[in-house]
């Protein structure tokens, strides 16, 4: 069964999707994503969708969920590489994806959830002095 | 102008992801921007899953349409129960389980054209339409094409999606094989019937086989039984009439004579159908041996000549000629059954010639084959007639064959016998000018032969004298034998070597033996330890007779006496006439048939014997053991207990073993019955011929058995 890939990069997952993901597909994404997540304890998912030329109802409502659930396990999420015209078609059908962080590029990405990480962190470290 | 660019089925999940795929190909193709591809694609993807997901599947048009306006449809059909609440749902009121609620909102805003019908049950048709770029030239039938190739080809590059195919391709050749294999356990019950059928039809035919076999065997035992019961009585005839005609017990009147003559030809050419019939069973039967053996065509021909010349002096007209034969090698085949076929096709071409000749001849054929041609100048045999007489049974209508009445056997007779040798018999014939008849004869037999036949060596014994077996290969010594013994009660029988002896003790039983030990290259002690261990031979005295000094061996090895050489006369005689045995001079007669018994007794009136006389097999060992005759004459059939059986018991007692017996009988007897007897026994059919033939064939059984026929031995010895 075709699986798409989750690599760990540190405190980070990555996850490029560069097939068009059939309905299933992206499900079990969404249910490996998590299951990954509290295994690794990771901080910070990167999704990187520059590959998909569509992104539907249904692709666009599991991204939400992904970004939902990686927080309730204490994760950020950030979608990186959508093309314009996804961006602009996810618009019009009147999807905004609330909630989904999202950032040009993977270095963008990287960069944005290395910085809202360590404002965490801060946070943590403050509050313990 | 409407254009189906594509139709395809949503029946699987990842057809949603083709789909859209393909509507973003098409949309490219017509030089859609990005954007608008986009659009389209996404717009496809969220009806084309509605259709999956609520209707299970149905099918996705994609049409080119020109008029006004140029437009690319996309129609989405399913056959499922229908949206219920259509307005609802493009009001935006209603919010899905399974996207974000803007489904189908959503694809209304993305497309230029939007349009749903549905009912309950009756499916849902979902149209899609966006006004095609300006871009966009027309089409082109080449560029479509390629198009098209390419779509075609994305397809299978997609692994999936080709496993999805290659799936259903699977899918269908299991359902294909498993029709095949349907139809395979079909075509097994069947063959399985079938095969019941065939072993019930074996069993049947084995059935049938074992009844043939039994046929088969019936009409042999009937056959050969059939010789018997046949025989008996026409050789009593035969041989009674005989009587009659010689005037053994008064004259007979001439009107008396014809009767008896007429009583004695009716019951000869009864013999002969009978004997011919058997033949022809015989053969049928598979149950004649080939026995072949070197001989001359000479002796063939001048056996022939002695043998019909009496069939000849009825016929005074015709002459019966042999042409010498020249060039014609010695032929090894079985000579009786040339000599029958020739005898039969003689005595025809006698029976049917008026007047002039019939010409026998021989000449070599090719392929190394002796032809055997017997031309008459009878009356012929017309052409359609020519194979006919082949046939069994058959004679032609015909003056001639009215007259002469045969069995209608002999021509298919010799034909199958001829076939036997590896020849034929074949016929050239013109009615009123005559026939001849042919007969090939391959110069050597080339068929199976179980061992190669040797000849019974003739010994012409001196019925009157006693046999002296002589084992000396020096002719000048088996000459002072012969003078010695002259005139004397005994003759002499010369053996050259073991070989010779060996067979000669086969044949009969001699009153001495003498041997002479150093035989050319061979030493006979072998045979002398041979003598003595064998029952049959162990109280025939040896006398041995050599240059070598070595008595105490001759004795120790069982020899009565011993001379060395040169051998002295009155010591031979005295050697010869103190072994005689005294024996009761009684010849036991032992068959049930009182006929026989009593055509036996007068071919024993001249001999020296007294007769005893058993009509059955339990009285005949009584009274052998009573009266201890010199010779049993045994016949083979007798209701109480058979010939063998009387053989077997008189063999095992040793009280009557010594006694030779004589098989007196007029069955055919098998291979296999006759080497059976042969071992204990000698062999004497009953014949057919006259008194003094009978009486001939009873003195050389008795002399081969070691016994005088006449004059009485002891007043000889005495004298």
């Amino acid at each position: 069964m075709e699986k798409i890939p989750i690599l760990r990069m540190g405190d980070f997952l990555l996850v490029t999707i560069q097939v068009d993901m059939h309905d299933r597909l992206a499900m079990a994404l969404q249910d490996d994503l998590t299951q990954k997540i509290s295994e690794t304890s990771a901080r910070g998912v990167l999704i990187d969708i520059s590959s998909l030329e569509i992104v539907d109802s249904f692709i666009g409502r599991m991204l939400g969920n992904i970004a939902a659930m990686s927080r309730v396990l204490d994760a950020q999420t950030v979608v990186v590489g959508m093309r314009p015209a996804v961006a602009i078609t996810l618009v019009e059908l009147g999807m905004s994806l609330p909630g989904v962080r999202t950032a040009l590029n993977v270095d963008a990405g990287m960069e944005l959830l290395r910085e809202s990480l360590n404002g965490h962190e801060g946070i943590r470290h403050g509050s313990n002095f | 102008m409407q254009l189906k660019f594509i139709t395809m089925e949503i029946r699987f999940e990842h057809d949603v992801v083709l789909a859209r795929q393909r509507a973003r190909s098409v949309a490219a193709f017509l030089k859609f921007d990005i954007q608008d591809q986009t659009r389209i694609a996404t717009a496809v993807s969220e009806i084309a899953r509605n259709c999956f997901e609520y209707a299970g599947g149905g099918l996705v048009e994609f049409t080119y349409h020109s008029g006004a306006e140029r437009i690319f449809f996309v129609t989405i059909r399913d056959k499922g129960r229908g949206i219920p609440n259509v307005d609802e749902i493009l009001g935006g009121k209603y919010v899905s389980k399974t996207g974000m609620g803007v489904g189908m909102i959503g694809a209304k805003r993305l497309m230029d054209r939007f349009e749903v019908q549905s009912a309950a049950g009756k499916g849902t048709v979902v149209t899609l339409g966006k006004a095609i770029p300006q871009r966009f030239s027309k089409l082109n039938d080449a560029e479509l094409n390629a198009f098209m190739g390419t779509i075609e080809r994305r397809r299978s590059e997609n692994p999936y999606e080709e496993l999805e195919h290659q799936n259903k391709e699977l899918l269908r050749t299991l359902e294909e094989l498993r029709a095949r294999q349907n139809e395979l356990a079909q075509l097994n019950r069947e063959l399985d019937e079938t095969n019941r059928g065939v072993v019930a039809l074996y069993a049947e035919l084995n059935d049938k086989a074992d009844f043939l076999q039994r046929a088969s065997e019936l009409k042999t035992h009937f056959l050969s039984n059939m010789s018997h019961e046949f025989r008996t009585p026409l050789n009593s005839v035969l041989a009674l009439s005989q009587i009659l005609l010689d005037r053994m017990d008064g004259d007979l009147t001439s009107e008396q004579e014809k009767q008896v003559n007429f009583i004695r030809r009716s019951a000869q050419d009864l013999t002969d159908l009978v004997n011919d019939l058997l033949d022809l069973a015989k053969v049928e039967a598979g149950k004649v041996t080939i026995r072949p053996a070197p001989f001359s065509v000479e002796s063939l021909f001048a056996a022939l000549r002695g043998m019909l010349r009496p069939l000849l002096s009825q016929n005074s007209s015709v002459s019966l000629v042999f042409d010498e034969p020249e060039g014609i090698p010695e032929l090894f085949s079985d000579e009786a059954k040339v000599s029958q076929i020739l005898r039969n096709f003689i005595s025809n071409a006698l029976k049917f010639t008026e007047r002039g000749e019939v010409r026998v001849s021989v000449r070599m054929s090719h392929d190394n084959t002796a032809v055997f041609a017997v031309a008459d100048t009878g009356i012929g045999i017309s052409e359609e007639n020519q194979e006919r007489i082949f046939e069994e049974w058959t004679q032609v209508e015909g003056k001639l064959q009215k007259m002469a009445k045969g069995t209608g056997l002999g021509l298919p007779l010799s034909r199958k016998l001829a076939q036997l040798l590896g020849g034929d018999v074949y016929v050239k014939s013109e009615v009123g000018i005559g026939s001849t008849f042919f007969v090939s004869v391959p110069v050597r037999f080339h068929g199976e032969i179980d061992a190669v036949y040797v000849p019974d060596v003739h010994r012409e014994l001196d019925i009157s004298k006693l046999p002296v077996l002589v084992v000396e290969d020096n002719r000048e010594a088996l000459f002072i034998y012969e003078k010695y013994l002259k005139e004397t009660e005994f003759q002499v029988v010369p053996a050259r070597d073991l070989k010779e002896a060996r067979r000669a003790l086969h044949e009969f039983k001699p009153v001495a033996i003498v041997l002479d030990v150093l035989l050319q290259g061979e030493h006979s002690w072998d045979l002398l330890q041979d003598l003595k261990s064998d029952p049959a031979t162990k109280d025939i005295p040896v006398l041995v007779v050599t240059v070598v000094e070595n008595q105490q061996k001759a004795l120790q090895l069982g020899a009565s006496a011993f001379h060395s050489k040169p051998i002295d006369r009155g010591w031979l005689l005295q050697q010869l006439q103190s072994t005689l045995k005294p024996t009761s001079e009684h010849v036991l007669i032992i068959d049930d048939d009182e006929v026989s018994r009593y055509l036996l007794k007068g071919a024993l009136a001249n001999s020296r014997y007294s007769l005893l006389e058993a009509s059955g097999g339990k009285e005949g060992i009584r009274m052998a053991k009573e009266m201890m005759p010199s010779v049993i004459m045994l016949d083979i059939s007798m209701p109480d207990l058979s010939g063998f059986e009387v053989l077997d018991i008189l063999k095992k007692d040793p009280q009557t073993r010594q006694i030779p017996v004589i098989i007196h009988t007029s069955q055919d007897l098998r291979e296999e019955e006759r080497e059976q007897l042969k071992a204990a026994a000698d062999i004497v059919l009953k014949g057919t011929g006259s008194r003094e033939m009978a009486e001939v064939r009873i003195a050389e059984a008795l002399s081969r058995a070691g016994l005088p026929f006449g004059v009485h031995v002891a007043d000889e010895v005495r004298a």
